[in-house]
């Protein structure tokens, strides 16, 4: 079943970069600012749909959610 | 209520408080002014001696911690930094430099506009084209690295500096520096200042009110939200300036302001490069610091480092103009700005 997630990031272009990577394997994702629900940063996060989670980059990820229809669950933090 | 509500809220309230302020007492066109203050400031702790421009600004302890209890009571304290301090003391540096050229930080160049300052035109022109510059550096993959979890000391170490400016204040010892006349010798009552800051800083730390972010937003992304608190202020302060009687179009004889085109416009591409660079324009560089951002208090110690320097060697513009050594500091920091976003981009790596 294909999920939708939201990764955040401790600079822009570790989500420039998880994007660039989104996009090499195919998956549907957008840049966009940090919803303020999930956190008090005003950053870059990716979010995107796949059916099984990819790879995560390390380092650049800060933190990453399910995202159901704009609830978000956390799932990894590395805060 | 939804985000972009609350900045709508949050934009009414900054406007109105600056408004407010002004008419209790503060400078025109200076409810607020991040760069003004930490001026002031320094000014006060006699780091510079201008004697026009010192105060120890209540609002700069409100906005902190306003920020502060907010971040507190929402569980989003969070010590943290690491990621390039020194360089972020230089961008603060460099900030200030550009926004002592132009007489003001973006949010008193909203206000001068809501005033009826024309010369702020030339200063919005610039701050976006500054953005625009740094988001080209963000595009490259500008960054100044991460940050990590840090004690809560550090965390809280610049909060508790900033408090301690509370009591300093309302004692008045004798090496501190209190202008006898001039902007520092404008100011509305302690409490009234301090309310003001803290409700501002409460509500910008719960909307991310930025005036860097809400441009760069809107060219990374088309994402007009955090634009939106930034036209919300201008509205209100438009509004309240209108209403009592403190609107006046003219590019001539405005407070606290300079006619020179080409400097206001240097003077905040400056800004809106540094800004950007930082992740936020001044006001926000405060707020992470009330949230316990030891990176973002490193920019506001390099801001008012730069505007010591700024009035200790003529840097400052007046309202007779910008100076000579302020246009070479100006270009100075426009340089090292770009410099730093070359070296810290990844396709230069």
């Amino acid at each position: 079943m294909t999920e939708r997630y939201l990764a955040t990031f401790f600079s822009h272009f570790g989500a420039v970069r998880f994007g660039r990577f989104l996009r090499e394997r195919g998956l549907e994702h957008a840049l966009m600012p940090v919803p303020r629900q999930v956190s008090s940063s005003c950053g870059t996060c990716v979010r995107f749909t796949a059916e099984a989670l990819p790879p995560l980059p390390e380092g650049d990820l800060e933190r990453l959610f399910r995202d159901a229809g704009g609830v978000y669950e956390e799932l990894l933090s590395n805060l | 209520m939804s985000e972009k509500r609350w900045l709508l809220a949050a934009g009414v309230l900054t406007g109105l408080c600056a408004v407010l302020l002004t008419f209790a007492g503060n400078p025109v066109n200076m409810g607020f002014c991040i760069a003004c203050f930490l001026r002031d400031i320094a000014g006060g702790l006699g780091l510079h001696r201008a004697a026009a421009v010192q105060y120890l600004r209540p609002e700069i302890v409100g906005l902190v911690w306003g920020a502060s209890l907010m971040a507190l009571w929402r569980r989003e304290f969070l010590p943290r930094g690491g990621s390039s301090p020194l360089l972020r003391f230089f961008l603060g540096f460099g900030v200030m430099v550009g926004a002592l050229v132009f007489l003001g930080c973006p949010l008193r160049m909203v206000l001068r506009l809501s005033g009826g300052d024309l010369n702020a035109l030339a200063g919005l022109l610039g701050f976006f084209a500054g953005i625009l510059a740094g988001v080209a550096f963000l595009k490259r993959g500008f960054t100044l690295g991460r940050n990590y979890r840090q004690k809560k000391a550090e965390g809280l170490a610049m909060p508790l500096g900033v408090l301690a400016l509370l009591p300093l204040l309302l004692t008045a010892p004798a090496f501190l520096f209190f202008s006898a006349e001039g902007p520092g010798s404008l100011h509305a009552l302690v409490l009234l200042s301090l309310a003001a800051g803290l409700a501002v800083g409460a509500a910008a730390q719960r909307t991310r009110l930025c005036m860097a972010g809400g441009i760069r937003d809107v060219v990374l992304f088309r994402d007009a939200t955090l634009l939106s608190g930034f036209l919300a202020i201008f509205l209100a302060a438009l509004l309240g300036n209108l209403a009592l009687g403190n609107f006046h179009l003219s590019l001539a004889d405005q407070p606290i302001a300079h006619t020179d085109g080409l400097w206001n416009f240097l003077g905040m591409t400056a800004v809106g490069l540094g800004s950007t660079l930082l992740g936020g324009c001044p006001l926000r560089q405060l707020i992470l610091t009330g949230e316990g951002d030891s990176d973002a208090a490193c920019a506001v110690l390099g801001m008012i480092a730069g505007a010591a320097f700024c009035h200790n060697f003529g840097l400052a513009s007046s309202a007779a103009g910008p100076t000579l050594p302020g246009m070479a500091a100006c270009t100075s920091s426009l340089v090292l700005m770009a410099v730093i976003g070359l070296c810290h981009s990844a396709k230069s790596a």
